[in-house]
């Protein structure tokens, strides 16, 4: 074999990330390019779940038992981002009875492992489950951080020679003699980490294949050879509690329908979702009814969340794909399964497959399959290890440690810095110097704001889904100015603020859908605080860099400011 | 749900979030761990109890209520690896976050339930800790045999060699004296007086007098407390001695301590065995139309608040109800006002007194009662201290590790009785009596001496 092949994969989410890092383990050359930051897309905008395979064991046994498979392997290679929390799938007294037989049957007929329980042990499990639910069945379902995992995936990938570029947008495929020969991408801000300010510029990549995993953006990145990809986009609301009503994942147990699902996640639990489909990936409405539906329709499950407190809601599209011909017109119809489009076989350009459809929970079954397929193409015989050697941070760990004595932490804030970053927790928080909490409510401390940003650059909200800083009750209120203020010395003020602003504007984002009751007053004190004490209202110094230097010599007496045409006084003292 | 699907809305934009609808969920019927996780969507950090947290303003250490309570719970989960920080033990519980927060958060219940988890399932059961925190969280049955022998008890208790032994090996201040137990408990007392056939026969005279019906519907169950009985009975004589006089019958059930020092170190169990005696004899009263009174603020704090938040225990909620602090009940029921600015005070009493109001009575309402109840008192001047925490904290700053915080906590306390024209002192609280004196060297009375000795013929 000659060369080394390269590979440029599209999409850093899930998919992507796993494929960068299957292909690199493999050996071969990977470039990964992300629009935005990792999890940008729809791996940034889910639920959290680790799917047992239970919802699907009635109506897609296939994607059911790749569920469970995925599910065991997922527990092992990445510990760190997974809690087993249990699932239950709970009956209401209206629910169908033939349709719980079916759904034990079906779980039964996939390997998952499906016991019935009472409603009194569920409810035992369980405290504020309804009081009337009949019975429910409990599967393996689980909690998984996405962020996290793709963090790690893409971090194992360039441990294994892979070149990540986030804030790399892709504009166009390079082709040539008929076929694909790399990917033409404008760099946010120069290659490499991202640094606010810096200049970015357009980059050609040539590879020797390239492989789209942009999910719901497949179309458009099939637009630019006209490739016709068949995405179909559907949306999907899902709202953040600022606590865990529950400890396991709690899915209703009918058919289908909207609202049927809640997963404990970290310190909140998130609520899901609806199905509905839209025309673009980028811009669909976001409207308070189907949060307020969701929240309705879940408390027949869990009534205390009709009072509870949301802290933020979000929504995220389903990259779902039906091959042509099928013709659902309801998206909750649409096979969750995945599929490789060879641009080759399909439209006759070879150099590109897209990968469409498909889930989280499988993502690394989807990167092995591609992966093989590309190797194939390249007559490359290498195993795929993906299974077996666990993400970083997953490595053999004992967490049964005391780390409030060895990282003097606060006994949660330790344990909490400890399941975040698992395997990696010595590296990063045995550090010399004082290391307080940044932020409070998800209890982060300066060690392991200071490691996101090695990681990083002086994104902030990079930093921020490493390690759930700003993601906790007060959405950064607290906080925001605390994370910008670690960039500094490394980075200078400009680069701060906007990374600050930057922090600021997308902890807006989801709150706007969360505004009433007590995250209204969060949201009141917040704006209140920043106006107030950090000038976030009308700041005099955002703009052109101020020469804070100027003001060192103080007041003079005679009036003005010692070399500086400033009215540091206001303009209320002297001339 | 939120505003926008329901616009005809009872929201009231001036009623405060008083948090009274959160209720915590028994995660295990039979026991007493409580899921205070929801408590925590009430909180937005603005960080109003720290700032109002006594300890935290002495102790760089102590990370603050917000952290003990509402970021803790909501950082915490169910599972048992995740465990409680040990400075919930510096908490000193004297409740003021509870006040401070303007947003209802169950910030004390928090931190007790939080401590109770710490001792019974972290904290080691032969450390000298643990032996010197039950030791004082149970000062009844030390009161109780010390009572026997008083002479003796109060010999010993202060005799320096003994101290300093006591401070080396347990843990527990030389610098305080110990309390003086009473030759006769109050108890002893009330049963040599009659009882509750005196009681009634006084009672009856003074509504004859009072012009009353005899048959008034006027019967009330003193919980006196551990420190009236063994210490200070002079305060639990006022008490049914006032409480006569307005032609009320008092009984004193069967009772234990409030548990209020348990609650503070954590012994959750010590205090559920004493509030099961004292609920049971207090509701089987309340049933039968008497109301519970109690002269320790601590006391009524603990029937009032502590229990219901924390047991659940059968007629807690009723006892809780139909609680009430002495002088407060007598404010709500009779004139005492006006039979207070028609008394005259001479002789022992007529001073000027320097009060404080000690934080359990603040968290009841009541810091400013005897400041304006005695304004027209004639013969007597009272004047607040300030609302500073006096720092001893019931047990918190007997212990010697705590002893100086408690005391740079007192020091505003001490300023202001210094500044103040009186140099006797007066509070509702045994423990801050203790501290008042300690600092000051005044002695201390209660507001109950003071009624009876303006108001008892």
């Amino acid at each position: 074999m000659g060369q080394t092949p390269h590979i440029a994969v599209i999409g850093g989410g899930s998919t992507g990330a796993g494929i960068a890092r299957d292909l690199a383990m493999r050996g071969l050359d990977v470039t990964l390019v992300e629009q935005g930051n990792l999890t940008h897309g729809t791996t940034g905008r889910m639920h959290g779940l680790l799917h047992s395979g239970g919802r699907y064991a009635v109506s897609d046994q296939a994607s059911a038992r790749e569920c469970i498979e995925e599910n065991r392997v997922l527990r092992d290679i990445a510990s760190h981002c997974v809690e087993m929390t249990g699932g239950l799938f709970v009956k209401r007294p209206e629910d169908s009875e033939e349709y719980f037989e079916e759904k034990l049957e079906g779980c039964r007929e996939c390997d998952i492992p499906a016991e019935v329980v009472t409603g009194e042990e569920a409810r035992q499990m369980e405290p504020h489950l309804a009081k009337d639910i009949d019975k429910a069945i409990s599967v393996p379902d689980g909690a998984i951080d996405p962020f996290r995992l793709v963090v790690a995936n893409a971090a194992s990938a360039q441990e294994h020679g892979a070149r990540i570029e986030t804030h790399s947008k892709v504009t166009d495929l390079l082709v040539e003699r008929g076929e694909i020969v790399g990917i033409e991408v404008e760099h946010g801000s120069g290659p490499g980490k991202r640094v606010h300010g810096t200049a970015g510029g357009t980059e050609e990549i040539r590879a020797d294949y390239v492989v789209n995993a942009t999910g719901a953006w497949a179309g458009r990145i099939g637009d630019m050879a006209d490739l016709d990809i068949e995405v179909r986009p559907s949306k999907g609301v899902m709202t953040i509690m600022n606590i865990r009503q529950v400890d396991t994942v709690i899915n209703r147990c009918r058919p289908k329908g909207d609202a049927d699902i809640v997963v404990p996640h970290e310190t909140t639990a998130i609520l899901g979702t609806t199905d509905e489909e839209v025309e673009d990936p980028e811009d669909y409405p976001e409207e308070q009814w189907e949060v307020d539906m969701m929240i309705d329709t879940l408390s027949e499950l869990i009534p205390m969340l009709q009072e509870a407190r949301t802290i933020r809601s979000f929504w995220g599209v389903r990259p779902l794909y039906e091959p042509p011909g099928v013709g659902s017109t309801d998206p909750t119809d649409i096979t969750r399964d995945f599929f490789l489009l060879d641009h080759e076989e399909r439209d006759d350009l070879p150099g590109m497959t897209s990968i469409v459809g498909g889930k989280f929970t499988t993502y690394r079954m989807m990167g092995e399959q591609i992966s093989d397929h590309v190797c194939g193409k390249f007559g490359i015989d290498a195993d795929c290890r993906t299974a077996d050697v666990p993400l970083p941070g997953s490595e053999d760990f004992s967490v049964l440690r005391d780390y409030m004595d060895e990282f003097g932490l606060r006994s949660p804030i330790g344990r909490r810095s400890v399941e975040r970053l698992g395997s990696r927790a010595d590296e990063v928080l045995k550090t010399d110097g004082p290391n307080p909490t940044v932020c409070e409510c998800e209890g982060v401390t300066r060690a392991e704001i200071h490691d996101a940003i090695e990681g990083s650059g002086s994104d902030l909200n990079a930093v921020r889904i490493r390690t759930r800083a700003s993601m906790g009750n007060c959405q950064g209120g607290f906080c925001s100015h605390r994370m910008a203020s670690e960039l500094h010395a490394e980075y200078d003020e400009a680069v701060v603020r906007e990374a600050w602003d930057e922090l600021l504007q997308e902890r807006w984002k989801g709150q706007r859908h969360a505004l009433w009751g007590e995250q209204l007053s969060q949201a009141a004190l917040n704006y209140a605080l920043h106006a107030t004490t950090q000038n976030r209202d009308r700041d005099p110094a955002d703009g052109d860099p101020v020469d804070f230097s100027a003001f060192d010599a103080g007041r003079s007496r005679a009036g003005g400011v010692a070399d500086a045409d400033v009215a540091a006084d206001g303009g209320t003292d002297g001339d | 749900m939120s505003d926008a699907e329901s616009p005809d809305t009872d929201f009231d934009p001036v009623a405060p979030n008083t948090g009274e609808d959160f209720e915590p969920v028994d995660v295990f019927p039979d026991s007493d761990d409580f899921d205070l996780r929801p408590g925590a969507d009430s909180c937005y950090k603005c960080a109003t109890c720290d700032t109002n947290c006594p300890v935290a303003a002495v102790d760089d250490d102590f990370p603050g209520p917000k952290f003990q309570g509402p970021e803790q719970w909501r950082l915490k989960q169910t599972d048992d690896d995740y465990t409680v920080d040990d400075s919930v033990m510096d908490c000193s519980n004297c409740m003021r976050c509870d006040n401070a927060c303007p947003s209802g958060v169950p910030l004390s219940q928090m931190h007790n339930t939080a401590r109770g988890e710490y001792v019974s399932e972290q904290m080691d059961k032969l450390s000298v800790e643990y032996v010197r925190n039950r030791i004082l969280a149970n000062y009844r049955t030390s009161a109780f045999f010390a009572s026997k022998v008083p002479r003796l008890a109060n010999f010993a208790m202060n005799f320096g060699p003994a101290r300093w032994v006591m401070e080396k090996t347990l843990g527990v201040t030389s610098e305080r004296d110990f309390p003086e137990f009473a030759r006769q408990t109050f108890r002893e007392w009330w049963a040599e007086r009659g009882g509750q056939a005196t009681s009634r026969e006084n009672a009856k005279a003074a509504r004859n007098r009072r012009g009353l019906p005899e048959d008034a519907d006027k019967k009330v169950a003193y919980f006196h407390g551990c420190y009236s009985n063994y210490n200070t009975t002079e305060v639990g004589k006022a008490m049914v001695r006032l409480y006569e006089a307005f032609g009320y019958e008092v009984v004193a059930p069967e009772q234990k301590c409030s548990g209020t020092p348990m609650f503070a170190n954590g012994m959750l169990d010590d205090a559920r065995r004493h509030a099961e005696v004292n609920v049971s004899s207090m509701s089987d009263l309340v049933e039968r139309g008497y109301d519970a009174i109690a002269s320790c603020t601590s006391c009524s704090m603990a029937l009032r608040q502590e229990y219901p938040e924390l047991f659940d225990i059968d007629g807690i909620e009723k006892v809780a109800a139909n609680t009430f602090e002495a002088v407060e009940y007598l404010r709500i029921h009779e004139d005492l006002r006006e039979e207070v600015r028609e008394a005259e005070v001479d002789g022992d009493l007529a001073e000027e007194f320097a009060y404080h109001a000690p934080c359990h009575s603040r968290n009841q309402g009541l810091d400013r009662q005897a400041v304006e109840l005695f304004r027209d008192l004639d013969g007597v001047g009272v004047e607040d201290v300030g609302d500073s925490c006096s720092g001893i904290s019931g047990t918190y700053g007997w212990k010697e590790e705590k002893y100086e915080k408690s005391m740079q906590i007192g020091e505003e306390m001490f300023e202001h009785m210094e500044d103040a024209d009186g140099e006797t002192g007066m509070t509702e609280c045994p423990t801050c009596a203790m501290q008042m004196e300690h600092g000051s060297g005044y002695e201390i009375r209660h507001p109950l001496e003071l009624l009876e000795a303006a108001l008892v013929e």
